[in-house]
């Protein structure tokens, strides 16, 4: 090492910080801490709000759907009611038929 | 790292962080400001900075980048071009405060890779393989700005030195 290396090393050799150097940089680690705490409680709300939305919405969609199909089977009973009234009718159109049948074998038995 | 090595990590190494960053910049006051800058910034990635050998390596690459950073956003512009130098061959008297002085304010004025390396090299006592794992460049890069910073500084100083020797010594009462 040449007296220029030696002149160049003491010229930049560590340097003392102020005294108070440390506490000054654990009490801004202090203040970080203390603006970070609210960010989580923002970042919290703000979750908070989404599962809540989320939540909302499938509630609010399974209610639809649920409507959906209650709708759908009033119908098919409706479908059902006026299916076995047509029935009905059909049936006592075929009873009275039968019936007029039976009658008129009946008259011809006793004409006989 | 827990709160309690941090703050070990801080007293341990204030002196170290300060000093690259006074170098750099030859201003206490900024040199306060982003050696703050940097704990308060290895504070924030403690989890992932472990302690002991990587946390020094982390803290010098760290500081020098912040200084880079904070001369490229200031208006620190006092640079000197390292092209075309002189060759000198003699060498630089016996140190002296003023001629100490006159080595960091030469330091401080070199554009900023080269000011970082020389301060890695001659204040941190860091070998070239070193400064290019910190400076992440390769040796041969830092041998040549180490050469040439090294070249730099030792023609302006000696410049400095012929002039002072030139001048008439003034008393106080002429």
């Amino acid at each position: 090492m040449n007296r220029f290396e030696h002149d160049l090393r003491e010229s930049l050799k560590r340097r003392e910080p102020p005294a108070d150097f440390a506490d000054m940089v654990l009490a801004r680690t202090r203040v970080s801490e203390s603006r970070t705490k609210p960010w989580h409680w923002q970042w919290m709300a703000a979750a908070a709000m989404v599962v809540v939305l989320v939540g909302g919405g499938f509630m609010v969609q399974e209610q639809r759907r649920e409507a959906r199909r209650q709708a759908s089977e009033e119908q098919k009973k409706e479908e059902l009611l006026v299916a076995l009234r047509i029935t009905g009718s059909k049936l006592r159109l075929v009873q009275e038929r039968l019936s007029a049948i039976q009658q008129r074998t009946i008259q011809l038995q006793v004409e006989q | 790292m827990t709160k309690s090595d941090f703050e070990s990590v801080v007293r341990e190494h204030q002196k170290m962080v300060y000093s690259i960053a006074c170098s750099f910049f030859h201003n206490a006051a900024i040199a306060e400001e982003v050696a703050q800058d940097v704990f308060l910034q290895l504070f924030e990635n403690r989890n992932a900075v472990g302690v002991g050998t990587h946390c020094i390596a982390w803290l010098r690459r760290s500081t020098v980048h912040r200084c880079i950073d904070t001369m490229r956003r200031s208006s620190f512009k006092q640079e000197i071009q390292v092209d075309e130098l002189p060759e000198v061959a003699d060498d630089a008297p016996a140190a002296d405060p003023l001629l100490q002085e006159r080595l960091r304010r030469l330091v401080a004025s070199l554009p900023e890779t080269p000011r970082a390396v020389m301060i890695l090299r001659f204040g941190e006592d860091m070998d070239a393989d070193e400064i290019g794992q910190t400076l992440q460049m390769p040796v041969r890069t830092v041998w040549s700005h180490l050469q040439r910073a090294t070249a730099l500084i030792r023609d302006k100083a000696s410049r400095y030195l012929k002039e002072n020797e030139n001048e008439p010594v003034r008393t106080r009462s002429s």
